[in-house]
């Protein structure tokens, strides 16, 4: 279906008072010269002359078409259809929803009615966080980690009122959620409408804007430093001095203490191993053998305990400040310490000793139930045991499956099959050729209780 | 074209910088409102040879809805802006309702005139002709997408997502007519036998108002939108696509038929409009055509004609001699039936 003269449509989710009203009115005010018509979830909130903004009430429907989660927006197929009638066409929609809402029937609502389809696209889902409130909603509510699963581009509003070192942190969750999304760091949703409007995130003429970086190997720990250590013992500390900002001028419930101690179940996993030398090189060279040790259990946690060098995963009670651990040393030599999290999390760090190198790395715990499942492959795909397969997942899984998309490269085929969904429904077609590019096909799941390994034993059956 | 037995011949056209979204006639067939796109409400009169309109008010973020009063001459429209305007017989604007927070999509003018029905999303309220509100119904069970007045004037239907609502205006009881699905038109049968609702699924349901037995046609290719009933009660068309259908409700009813299928338009059906009074049909379909058929008599189409762009309204003069048909560009055209 072309896409030249179909009118994008922006979906609009995030909490009250994330920021999504300013993030609506700076787009309405700005002098961009677009047409843009605005579908709100109340009357009244945005205002702003000259500009359509029309009210809402939010009325889901099952579609009758035996599919279970297939709800859709039946005020929305109305005030669509009705926007046509217009003489002159608006540039571009957007759709705002209510704080609670779960975007999936707004989407789903674009895929499932054939007059929509033809005249609409969605463009993109755009998910505005309160940075300084997004962790407590995260614990007491399910639909903050469904509206990050569902979107395109994530603001990360709000960022003024939360330390840095927060900030990473919330990244970190964001990014286990939804390995996707483009995340965006906004103060007042102040962000050039580039970036929000006309993404293309559903286009699938566009290349699929699968961030290359999640398609890189997952560790099971974030980060590693190498250092230089004389005989003796050193204190891993955490937490204590150097308060962050946070920690002085909050008076919430929720500092990094508390997520330390509860998101964490108290215990941070650490290893550390012997190493040649005390550079980047030889940090390098250890990240193999630290995988194979974070794979072992988790040994006692006790706070102050002793650690050794070698092949043992310690885990380290991180959930009050002082000496966490004691790290024993009885080798003059460089050591390698691989640490779950990212130790300024938690503000841990090795008392008296010099960093020679450090690494961070790409990981993939999963404290969240919903989250993202990434899989590449180079050999060619059958076209129809892939259908045989996606059919069937989403089938029986679709419910839990919010956001898939992909690009396949089908055995025989010189062009790319490109697809995505939302739920049970569905979208793809053959797109460019590879040309000389790398024949890789690449798919990623957003979803609840994902299961990778069953996922990944799927996609390979449909092997030609 | 077969016989020319009847055919439809231009009588007279203007053009307005507008979408028409909704047109209604006078009573007496000489006066038209029109409901605009962007916004304008404009009124006509025709004199069977002559059109001539003018801007009569003005709904900000577009008109949805145009009503006449049956023996009488006052008209009302409805607007994104959740206005509602009442018109005097000079075209001038008497009174502004503001029914509820949201746009009125629909207004359905009772048959004695006396009484108008005005649906708001969810809400549906009764208001005097003068506009004075009668009655407030409870909220229904989501927006209401269609409004049909049985021919005595006793029932209002609402359809909404779920069933049919009909109210009896009189005392204001209810009856729920429940189907699982989104009923998008309602649709008396003049004869007062059949209640019959468009569905969003792709496809027709109806009830046996006597008894209350309901009853499906299905196997459409998407939503029905376009249901019509023929005067004499036997006929009922319905937009299937680039075809209209067309089901017998005479003999042992449509249970088990097969529809009459009337093809000729290439793209999609977008109106459709049974004559007030013999057995014409007219449709106007996205192929910019305009085609007149007597269903029951003939497969083929009597009379075509091409539009200047898509029509999107039909409406027959109260006496069925005339058909108005609005069009997208803003086109208003109206044509005679005639009969050899």
């Amino acid at each position: 279906m072309a896409n030249i003269d179909r009118i994008p449509v922006t979906v609009l989710t995030g909490f009250l008072g994330s920021g999504k009203t300013t993030l609506l009115n700076r787009i309405l005010s700005e002098q961009h010269g677009k047409r843009i018509a605005v579908i709100e979830n109340e009357f009244g909130e945005v205002g702003v002359d000259h500009q359509l903004v029309i009210g809402a009430e939010e009325e889901l429907f099952d579609t009758n078409n035996g599919c279970i989660c297939c709800t859709v927006r039946g005020d929305l197929i109305r005030i669509l259809n009705q926007l046509l009638k217009r003489r002159d066409r608006f540039d571009y929609i957007m759709i705002e929803t209510t704080g609670m809402a779960d975007p999936g029937p707004v989407a789903q609502t674009f895929f499932t009615d054939d007059d929509l389809k033809s005249q609409f696209v969605l463009d993109a889902i755009v998910t505005v966080i309160d940075a300084k409130h997004f962790e407590q909603h995260l614990k007491e509510m399910k639909e903050p980690a469904e509206q990050v699963a569902f979107a395109d581009v994530i603001l990360l509003n709000k960022t003024d009122l939360v330390a840095v070192s927060a900030l990473a942190r919330i990244e970190r969750r964001i990014r286990a959620i939804n390995a996707t999304a483009k995340i965006y760091r906004t103060q007042n949703a102040d962000i050039p409408i580039a970036r929000v409007l006309n993404v293309g995130a559903f286009d699938l003429q566009r290349a699929l804007a699968i961030d290359d970086g999640f398609m890189q190997p997952q560790y099971p720990f974030e980060w590693g430093g190498i250092y230089a250590l004389t005989r003796g013992c050193y204190a891993l500390i955490s937490g204590a001095d150097n308060h962050d900002r946070e920690h002085h001028g909050a008076h919430e419930h929720y500092d990094d203490h508390n997520h330390a101690g509860q998101a964490h179940a108290d215990a941070l996993g650490i290893v550390v191993l012997p190493a040649p030398a005390a550079n980047a090189a030889a940090l390098e060279a250890q990240i193999e053998v630290a995988v194979r040790v974070f794979a072992e259990p988790l040994g006692t946690v006790a706070f102050g305990q002793t650690v050794f060098p070698g092949l043992a995963h310690y885990g380290l009670d991180v959930s009050q400040a002082g000496a966490a651990a004691m790290l024993q040393i009885d080798a003059v030599g460089a050591y390698a310490i691989f640490c779950e999290h990212a130790p300024q999390e938690f503000n841990l760090r090795l008392q008296g000793a010099q960093l020679g190198a450090q690494q961070a790395f790409a990981s993939h715990h999963h404290d969240q139930e919903i989250s993202s499942v990434g899989i590449s492959e180079a050999a060619a795909l059958d076209p129809k045991k892939v259908n045989d397969w996606l059919s069937y997942l989403l089938q029986s899984n679709g419910q839990n499956i919010f956001r898939m998309k992909g690009v396949l490269n089908f055995k025989g085929e010189p062009r790319r099959y490109v697809f995505h969904g939302v739920h049970m429904t569905f979208d793809g077609q053959l797109e460019r050729a590879w040309g000389a590019s790398l024949r890789l096909s690449r798919l990623v799941f957003i979803g609840k209780n994902l299961d990778r390994r069953e996922l990944e034993a799927g996609f390979l059956s449909c092997l030609a | 074209m077969s016989s020319r037995a009847a055919f439809l011949e231009p009588r007279a056209r203007l053009t307005l910088d507008d979408y028409v979204v909704d047109l209604a006639w006078s009573s007496t067939g000489d006066s038209l409102a029109i409901a605009g796109g962007e916004g304008r409400v404009f009124g006509a009169q025709f004199t069977g040879h002559d059109l001539n309109a003018r801007q009569l008010g003005e709904h900000v973020l577009g008109a949805l809805a145009v009503s006449y009063q049956p023996n009488g001459r006052l008209f009302v429209s409805s607007g994104q802006d959740g206005a509602v305007f009442l018109f005097d017989e000079y075209g001038a604007k008497s009174k502004t309702l503001r029914p509820a927070a949201v746009a009125s999509e629909h207004l359905a003018f009772a048959p004695d005139g006396k009484t108008l029905a005005i649906a708001s999303a969810r809400q549906l309220s009764l208001w005097s002709a003068v506009g004075e509100l009668l009655r407030t119904y409870a909220p229904m069970p989501s927006t209401i997408n269609a409004l049909a007045w049985d021919k005595p004037g006793r029932d209002l239907c609402a359809a909404t997502h779920g069933g049919l609502t009909v109210h009896r205006s009189e005392s204001g009881a209810n009856r729920r007519y429940n189907w699982s699905g989104t009923c998008l038109t309602a649709a008396y049968s003049p004869n007062g036998k059949f209640l019959v609702s468009g569905m969003a699924d792709g496809a027709v349901h109806f009830w046996y108002l006597a008894t209350g037995k309901d009853s499906q046609m299905n196997g459409y290719p998407g939503r029905v939108t376009l249901t019509t009933w023929q005067a004499a009660s036997r006929y009922l068309a319905t937009g299937a696509g680039n075809e209209i259908v067309v089901w017998d409700f005479g003999g042992r009813g449509p249970e088990g038929s097969r529809p009459i299928q009337l093809s000729g338009h290439t793209d999609r059906v977008e109106c459709l409009a049974f004559a007030p009074n013999g057995g014409y049909l007219v449709s106007g379909g996205r192929d910019w055509r305009l085609s007149l058929w007597l269903p029951g008599k003939d497969r083929l189409a009597l009379d075509a004609h091409l539009t200047d762009s898509e029509p999107s309204v039909l409406r027959w003069s109260p006496d069925g001699r005339f058909i108005a048909v609005g069009e997208r560009k803003g086109h208003l055209s109206i044509y005679e039936l005639l009969q050899s």
